[in-house]
């Protein structure tokens, strides 16, 4: 066992091309449950993390975005070689375990030649020697430690075979760096490509010398024939001729809307009884607290600031889960790489790239890991240029303000429509992304700023069948993380709106006379709403929502969305008292909403016109703290959030103010 | 002198060199392309690019305009 010295634990990096099965290594060594995924780059920042505690190693564990070479070529990259020569927090390693892909040995062994080269302490992990298996080849792992010199072993990343000798192998190594420290490296440098070619040169030598063919008892005659090192070079037939159809002039276009379209109208319509269930939970529970306590201030806290807040967000988990849950199955199965093919040229056409798609996508999800996700884009303009654009895709939080507002729309019984304007919501969403980002691309030189080679290299990893255990666990991760993150910032908000319309006049006085006890409750809310603070907030507001067809208290949970978009319609809910006697909290909001009136008027506030007016807002509005600190972290300058910031809100109000305006003047109210 | 844009589809070619004033040819080299390599064009995208070539055992997508820095035979 090492101990641990009083200054540092050892540092044991792993390194290694995209799909080499580094991940699941780390997994393996850390006990933690990373997703590997079947896109190259879909790592793309550092984790680190200790040993397992049962393998009774002392070292932190480092692993990061895959390379194929020393010298970067993207920002993700450049992550993983800045991490191996001037990590700020850890230093240079005392280890690094590199992995590569026993079937494609020649091209994996430059990245592990590389680091030898520059001096790391290195053990070779060999991956995927099954397959090899399959084809009748196995590989020397002692002849290839000779000729390397450096350890290798064989592992087998289903089962874990060759752990052990891993884990030997490891505290060994780090022994060797307690006594001799940590070992000198120099940067890898490149002045031109001779060098490249050569070690490619020797590499296939090295492959030819490890690599040998297992007798097998057909096939004995050709064996001697076969012996040359191509045969083994045999490509998934099945994946080719898969993508023959997918990446087809025409089916490939199919194809590729069909999966989107099932991909978005599948969010509708199989959360629907999830969302129905959570629905009438919370809708009862509200109820009930309000029944149980009584007409106190406390009963309106909790049943309106706290349960139908909290409630009308958690509505939509289910359509959150079922969204990661397509995206993780067409991660997993090895689609993406084929749609970041097939629209990387017309992407090109308006400066972004291929690379662009994956970004974008995981941008229906959330912004922030989408920003980060653009790291994998090696053109800084294009790269710059798929930051600008995303927080215009439609993301998760959006969701629960869309189903709303759709709801109101449309009758509940009619899902299927629903799910049609879900649909042109997106599109649209995706149709503005597009034309801002051939707008934005034509005055790139005064926002972007950058022009650099532009280019798509990317690996087709092939097909293989989703691992569904891996694709739930990590959509629970995920939806565990969006109620993480907006959770408190919505309670928090939620308690805070309810004092703002509760107080200061908590207790109005009122004319009961004639008037039933639900009567009574209900003039008694709006007499306090109409002199509360956030009334007298809503004042300055006004004169901005008075364009757009809408009054302060639609103004006041517009201004609430900018923490979280969510928390739009739990402040809805809180300004119009949702809790009635219909025990869905859903339609309670929409019953709400259908009654109210612009104040002082007898005109309806939420008219089909209003609505559709709000959901071009949403639409184009960029309202998330978060996604504007991320675009600064990621772009390294305030100019593209601010950029961001300006365009996007400004489009939404003016895009609101034509559609409320423009549909009351060809008559639709 | 012909280049693998100029591949048809289903076509073996070998590499004879490349073209090392292009600015992707470093990375063209480090996934794989090298003088000498046999690559077969399996695939290509609608509107005919990018093209994906099979080469040491694995698919590599890359545009028509980065094929044309690899010189075939």
């Amino acid at each position: 066992m090492i101990t641990q010295t009083a200054h540092s634990t050892p540092l044991v990096t792993l390194v290694g091309p995209p799909n080499s099965g580094k991940t699941t290594l780390f997994n393996y060594l850390s006990g933690k449950h990373y997703k590997t995924v079947n896109y190259p780059g879909s790592t793309v920042d550092y984790s680190v993390s200790k040993m397992q505690d049962k393998f009774n190693i002392n070292a932190n564990l480092l692993d990061s975005p895959g390379i194929i070479s020393l010298i970067p070529a993207s920002p993700d990259e450049e992550v993983s070689v800045h991490s191996l020569y001037k990590h700020p927090k850890y230093g240079n390693p005392d280890l690094i375990i590199a992995t590569a892909d026993s079937t494609q040995l020649s091209r994996h062994l430059l990245l592990v030649r590389q680091l030898l080269e520059s001096g790391f302490r290195v053990i070779v992990v060999l991956t995927m020697s099954d397959l090899l298996n399959k084809r009748n080849f196995d590989v020397s792992t002692k002849r290839l430690s000779e000729l390397l010199n450096c350890d290798v072993i064989k592992l087998d990343g289903r089962n874990g075979t060759g752990l052990d000798k891993l884990l030997n192998l490891i505290e060994i190594n780090l022994n060797n760096s307690l006594l001799s420290g940590k070992p000198d490296t120099t940067e890898y440098k490149l002045d031109n490509s001779s060098p490249l070619i050569n070690m490619f040169r020797e590499s296939e030598e090295i492959e030819k010398e490890v690599i040998f063919r297992v007798a097998s008892t057909k096939n004995i005659s050709k064996a001697d024939k076969e012996l040359q090192i191509l045969s083994n070079y045999q490509i998934d037939n099945t994946t080719i001729k898969i993508d023959r159809f997918l990446l087809h002039k025409y089916w490939g276009i199919f194809g590729f809307f069909a999966i989107m379209s099932i991909t978005f109208t599948s969010v509708f319509w199989l959360a629907q009884p999830l969302m129905n269930l959570v629905d009438k939970t919370f809708g009862f529970l509200a109820n009930f607290a309000q029944a149980s306590l009584g007409d106190t201030w406390y009963s309106d806290l909790i049943s309106n600031g706290l349960i139908s807040g909290i409630g009308s967000v958690l509505v939509f988990v289910p359509q959150i889960i079922i969204l990661f849950l397509i995206l993780g199955l067409l991660e997993d199965s090895g689609y993406l790489a084929r749609g970041a093919m097939l629209i990387d040229k017309p992407l090109s056409k308006i400066g972004l790239n291929g690379k662009s798609f994956v970004p974008m996508l995981s941008g229906f999800a959330c912004a922030i890991p989408a920003i980060m996700a653009a790291r994998t884009i090696s053109n800084k303009r294009e790269r710059l240029l798929t930051i600008f654009i995303i927080p215009l895709i439609s993301c998760s939080a959006r969701l629960p303000v869309y189903a709303l507002l759709i709801g109101f729309l449309v009758p509940n019984h009619n899902q299927w429509l629903g799910g049609v304007i879900l649909a042109s919501i997106y599109i649209f969403g995706i149709i503005s992304s597009v034309v801002i980002s051939a707008i934005i691309n034509k005055f790139s030189k005064f926002i972007l700023r950058n022009n650099d080679n532009s280019s798509f290299i990317l690996e087709l990893p092939s097909y293989r069948m989703p691992k569904l255990s891996v694709v739930i666990n990590n959509t629970v991760t995920n939806a565990e993380q969006y109620i993480k993150r907006a959770g408190p910032t919505i309670l928090a908000l939620s308690i805070a709106i309810w004092m703002l319309s509760y107080f200061p006049n908590n207790n109005p006085k009122i004319e009961a006379k004639g008037l039933s006890s639900e009567q009574v409750i209900s003039l008694k809310s709006s007499e306090r709403l109409a002199g509360s603070y956030s009334a007298q907030l809503g004042k300055f507001i006004q004169p901005v929502m008075t364009p757009l067809g809408m009054d302060w208290r639609v103004g006041v949970s517009l201004v609430s969305a900018f923490a979280a978009r969510e928390v739009f319609v739990s402040s809805l809910a809180m300004i119009f008292r949702v809790t009635d006697s219909s025990d869905n909290l859903q339609s309670s909001i929409l019953h709400s909403m259908r009654n109210a009136e612009i104040e002082g008027t007898n005109q309806k506030l939420f008219t089909p016109a209003t609505i559709l007016g709000l959901i071009v807002f949403f639409i184009f509005a960029l309202q998330c703290i978060s996604t504007i600190s991320i675009s600064y972290k990621e772009s390294g300058t305030w100019r593209i959030p601010l950029f961001q910031v300006l365009i996007f809100t400004g489009l939404a109000y003016i895009f609101t103010f034509i559609t409320v305006n423009g549909l009351r003047a060809i008559g639709i109210n | 002198m012909r280049k693998a844009s100029d591949i048809g589809f289903g076509e073996k070619a070998v590499i004879s060199d490349i073209d090392t004033s292009h600015p992707s040819s470093r990375r063209i080299i480090e996934i794989g392309f090298t003088p000498g390599q046999e690559i077969e064009l399996v695939n290509k995208s609608i509107f005919n690019d990018p093209l994906a070539f099979a080469l040491r055992g694995t698919v590599i997508a890359i545009r028509k305009r980065e094929a044309d820095c690899i010189i075939i035979i």
